[in-house]
This record gives structure tokens, sequence and C-alpha cells, in this order.
């Protein structure tokens, strides 16, 4: 499972376990049954601390993407995938909504806007 | 605690060319009839077995022994095992020596001659074993070196000062029974000497803050 | 199960020209505390306390729940330690180590030091003092690690060494508490080895414990205000931990930066890293 932490985005570390493994969880990329890493190969792997990738993986749980089964260890969850698109969604509108502000802001055409996300799309593959 | 022993034969074991060199001269010297020297092999030992404490110091080994299943005790144990262990080796080594040196030089073995030796040799080197070492645990090497010799100078000083008021030699008619049984006295002794300084160090050590 | 691998309470020790003042923490189980101050804050002086190295302190110690006077043995079979400046005398070899320490701790590891040599680069029959620092603290990591201990404790095992020896010794200790069952007591100064991998953080200044939680509390609720003196002098007393006066701006350290937004609507409230929080509670007034 790939993950990678920044350290110097400001944003908590644990906070961008839960995102990223959510999203991949999303994306099908890890799916329902699945094993993920230990708490403790997880905090080795991200070199983190193992409270940092504990309380990841109990918030993932509290919002019902992944399940602990005691002894065994902590499995990707059979989510609801609409709901869970939804909630990306709903991310996405939000970043998007603070683009278009400045993009008034700025008086940028519509077609400036488009000309932008069609260049980001086409950096990303 | 066998660890402790090991480590400290580890220490001496880059000593034991300077060991064999000197058994060499004491051969050679003693065939070529000079002065005896038979001494020589187990003072050197102990003086080789008290440099190892200036290693163990250096590193704070006696500190960082503190950290192993009951370190303190063990470590103070072995060093008196290791010397008694060298001290026995190199007596027996030169009470061999001197048996063959005595049958080349006069075509007969003088063994009692031999044997007083060998127990005065145990006996000497034991000596200052048991007293330099609880000095050591003590002060520590440096600073021992000087209550040492303040305390020999204080010995001999108040030894002759005494001699001149008291009689001594009610004393020593007292012990000259003692004569008849000098093997076993000295045994007696050396174990009780060897003991009460090995109880003295360990109450030293056991209480130390490093 | 018992819950805290180490109990600090009340540990207090006088000397002339210092003092530990009622020392008190807990290590619990399967975690890794950075115990971070000055040199001279008195990290050495608790370490040493801790493993009987200095005895005359008043105040109780338990580790693995036991007391010392009755398991003394028992607890250090399984403690692993790096100490500074305190190892075996120069003069021996890697290969002597082995031979010593197999007669000393009951589960010494030969294979597993040997393993830790050869991943160390650590030549088996050089003596101690020809090696470099960095390789004569990777040493001291392999020997305090191979009988297999529940508790490692270590006092700098990281200064002296190079970044990319330390990223290996991270990963060491990493290793070790893949096992839960495993923690570490680590003093440093250097802060960022800690800020990855330490769960906890125990800060002692001057002799007294300043706090001690978890790292992610810490460094998330804890923030560094930047304002202007007529912004400052706004502030309360009580809404602050300590404050440093720089040429152009206050540097102002906060217990919760959330709260703080709330009330005071600052602009500028910096994350905090351990290294602010070492400046500004040693150097910062109040």
């Amino acid at each position: 499972m790939e993950i990678i932490i920044s350290n110097s985005s400001g944003v908590p570390i644990y906070e961008q376990i839960i995102e990223q493994i959510k999203s991949k969880i999303v994306a099908n990329e890890l799916t329902p049954g699945q094993l993920l890493p230990s708490i403790r190969n997880l905090a080795k792997d991200l070199r983190c601390s193992v409270i940092t990738t504990k309380n990841a993986y109990d918030e993932l749980e509290r919002q019902g993407y992944v399940k602990t089964i005691p002894a065994k260890g902590v499995y990707v969850n059979e989510i609801n995938r609409d709901l869970a698109r939804e909630e990306q969604l709903k991310k996405i509108e939000k970043i998007l909504d603070s683009a278009v502000v400045l993009a008034k802001i700025n008086n940028l055409s519509r077609k400036e806007i488009d000309d932008i996300l069609d260049i980001l799309y086409e950096e990303d593959k | 605690m066998i660890g402790f022993i090991r480590k400290d034969l580890a220490m001496i074991k880059s000593n034991f060319k300077l060991l064999a060199i000197l058994t060499i001269v004491y051969l050679g010297m003693s065939l070529a009839g000079q002065m005896d020297i038979s001494f020589i092999l187990p003072f050197m030992c102990v003086m080789i077995m008290i440099s190892t404490f200036s290693y163990d110091e250096f590193n704070n080994w006696n500190a960082y022994v503190v950290t192993f299943p009951n370190g303190r005790k063990n470590s103070v144990k072995a060093k008196y095992i290791a010397t008694l262990l060298m001290i026995v080796i190199v007596t027996i080594i030169t009470t061999i020596l001197s048996f063959i040196i005595s049958y080349v030089r006069t075509s007969t073995i003088d063994y009692i001659n031999i044997l007083e030796m060998t127990f005065g040799l145990i006996f000497g080197t034991l000596l200052v074993q048991t007293f330099m070492y609880p000095i050591i645990y003590k002060f520590g090497i440096e600073k021992g070196r000087i209550a040492i010799f303040i305390i020999v100078f204080g010995i001999v000083i108040s030894g002759g000062l005494l001699s001149q008021f008291i009689d001594l030699s009610g004393v020593l008619n007292a012990l000259s029974f003692l004569e008849n049984y000098w093997v076993i006295t000295i045994i007696i002794l050396s174990v009780l000497l060897t003991y009460g300084s090995y109880r003295i160090s360990l109450a030293i050590e056991m209480k130390k803050n490093f | 199960m018992m819950k805290n691998i180490l109990e600090v309470n009340g540990l207090t020790k006088k000397y002339d020209n210092f003092e530990l003042k009622n020392v008190s923490f807990n290590l619990p189980r399967g975690m890794i505390m950075g115990f971070i101050g000055e040199n001279g804050a008195g990290k050495t002086t608790t370490i040493k306390s801790i493993l009987d190295i200095i005895k005359d302190y008043s105040g109780k110690v338990k580790i693995f729940n036991l007391d010392y006077r009755s398991h003394e043995a028992e607890i250090k079979e399984e403690i692993g330690v790096v100490l500074d400046d305190m190892f075996f005398p120069e003069i021996l070899t890697a290969q002597d180590i082995d031979n010593v320490m197999r007669g000393i701790y009951k589960n010494w590891d030969s294979n597993l030091f040997n393993n830790y040599l050869k991943d160390f680069d650590l030549p088996r029959n050089k003596q101690i003092k020809t090696l470099s620092k960095g390789m004569h603290k990777k040493l001291e990591i392999a020997t305090a690690l191979a009988h297999h201990p529940k508790l490692l404790i270590l006092d700098e095992p990281t200064s002296g060494l190079d970044p990319v020896a330390r990223s290996e010794v991270i990963d060491i200790f990493q290793d070790f508490i893949q096992n839960d069952d495993c923690s570490i007591l680590f003093s440093t100064h250097i802060t960022t080895d800690l800020e990855q991998i330490a769960d906890y953080i125990t800060f002692i200044n001057d002799g007294e414990i300043v706090l001690s939680k978890t790292k992610d509390e810490l460094l998330d609720e804890y923030g560094i205000v930047k304002c202007h003196e007529e912004e400052f002098n706004k502030i309360s007393k009580k809404d602050y931990v300590k404050y440093k006066k720089n040429k152009c701006e206050y540097e102002v350290l906060v217990e919760n930066k959330r709260e703080f937004k709330k009330k005071y609507k600052f602009e500028v409230i910096d994350k905090m890293t351990l290294d602010d929080l070492m400046v500004l509670m040693i150097k910062g007034e109040k």
C-alpha cells in the first residue's frame, strides 16, 4: 500500500493517512476484506509514531471504512460506495468553489478556467 | 558471572607476550645462576590485573555493568576470581620451572625449599591484591595510588614507632607455635584475607553512585 | 497485562549545584518516549537513577511493574541500554563482547549480535578504540539489542552519528517496537529524530518535568503566535505559556491554538516544532 506523507505540508500526518487510505478505498485500490498493514508496520513504513497510525485507523473505523478484528488485524470494510463518492465530490466542490471565487475576483473567463483544468488533467496523466 | 571473568581475561590477553618474555628472562637468569627472581611472574600478574582497573575506569565500565543482571556484585566477584586464577596458574608455572631449574643446576630437586617458595609467592601476591583492591574500588585507580602510598607509609611509620615503645617479643613468642603449622596457617590466612577484602570491595561497590 | 513498562515517581536528588525535583512520568507499553531537554537539564541523572547507577535518590522507580529491591536481576535481564560515555573497555573487540555477554545475559543471542555487526558493517576483531565515533555508537546499540530486551533505555543514542547512520538507527528502533511488548525511552537533543517516531514526549528543564504527553497532542494543540507589541499587550497572562521578544515581533507559545484563535482572532499562529518548544520554554519569559 502506497502512502506518501509530507512532513512540511502543515496537514497533520494522521489526517494525511486517513485521506489517502480513504481515497484508495473509494477508488477500489483497496478492496473490501483486504488486510491493511498493522499499526506498527505502517508506523515503521511511514516513519511516524505508533499513536499516529493508531489514531488514523481508529478514525477510519469510526467512519466505517475499516474494521478491526481483534488479534487478527485491520480490514477494509464493505462501504457504501455512493456515499463515499458523495463525500469526495463534496470535497472537490468545496475546493473548486474557492477557485471560482478567486477566478471571479480576477475576472477570469469560464473558458480560461476550463483551459487550466484541461492542463492540470493532462499533467496528471 | 563467567562473562565478567572472560572480560578480564580478554583484557590481559594482550599482556601474554610480556609474560612469555619475562618467563624466558626468568629462566635464563635462574639457569645462569643469577639472583632468584621467582617472584617476578606472579607479581607481574597482579600488576597486570591492577592495570585492568584503569581500562575499566577509562570507559566507565564499572557504571555500565550496573545495568547488567547482578552487575555490581558479579563484576567484583569476577575480578577477585580472575586474579586468583592468574596467580595460581603463574605460580604453578613458576614452581614447575623451579623444579626444572633446580634439577638442571644441582641434579636434585629441593622439594621443601621450592614448595616453601610457592606458598610464599601465593601469600605475598594475595596480600598485595587484598590490600589494594578495596582501596582501588573506593578511590579509583588514580587517587587509589596516592591512598596506597599514604597507607603504606603510615603503617611503616606507626609500626616503627610502636616497636620503639612496645616490646613485641612477647607477641612473636606467642606466635612461634605456628611455625610448625605454617602451611595451614598461610592457607587459612590467605582465605580469610581474600574473603575479607572481597567483602569490603563488594560493600563499597554496592553502595557506589557513578 | 501491565499498562506501563516504566513508572518514575517523585524522583528527587540533590547535588551541590543541581537538583532533580520530583521527577515523575510513565512510559506505556509498546511506545517510544522521547526525553528532551537542554544539556545539563537532568536527562542523564534521571536515566542513571532509573538504572540504579545512581542509588541515593528519593522517590520510586518501577520497571515492568517490579521494584528494584526485590527483582533487580530479573528486571535487568530485560533492559538494554546505551549510555553516553559508558561501555566496554576499549582494548576489547566485538568478538570479546559477544563472548562476555554470553556469560552475562541468559538470553544473549550471538546470531542476532552477528547479524547486527553485519548490518552495521562492524568488524569483529578490531579493538573498540580503532572504531570511528559512529561505528562505536552502532556497536553500543547492537550490544544493547542482542539479548532481546523488552525495554531500551538510550541516552543520546544518535549523537555523533551522521544523518545516514541516524536514519539506520531509527529504522532499528522502529523494528524493535514491531513487537508491542517492547518500549523505548530515548533521550536526545536532536529533536528531528523524535518528531518522526516518538509516541510520547517528556520534557525536562532545570531538573523539573515541564510536560509529558503524546507527541501528536503536543504538536497538534500547542502553537506559536507571532504578533506585534500592541497585540501582545492584549493577551491575558493566563492564555499563554511563555513569550520571547524578537527584533520585530513577539513569539508567544500557546497551549491550545484553536481556543486561542477563537478568543483573539490573530492571523499568524504557526505549527510548533519540538525545537520551538524547547527554545521558548528555556529562553522565553512569562
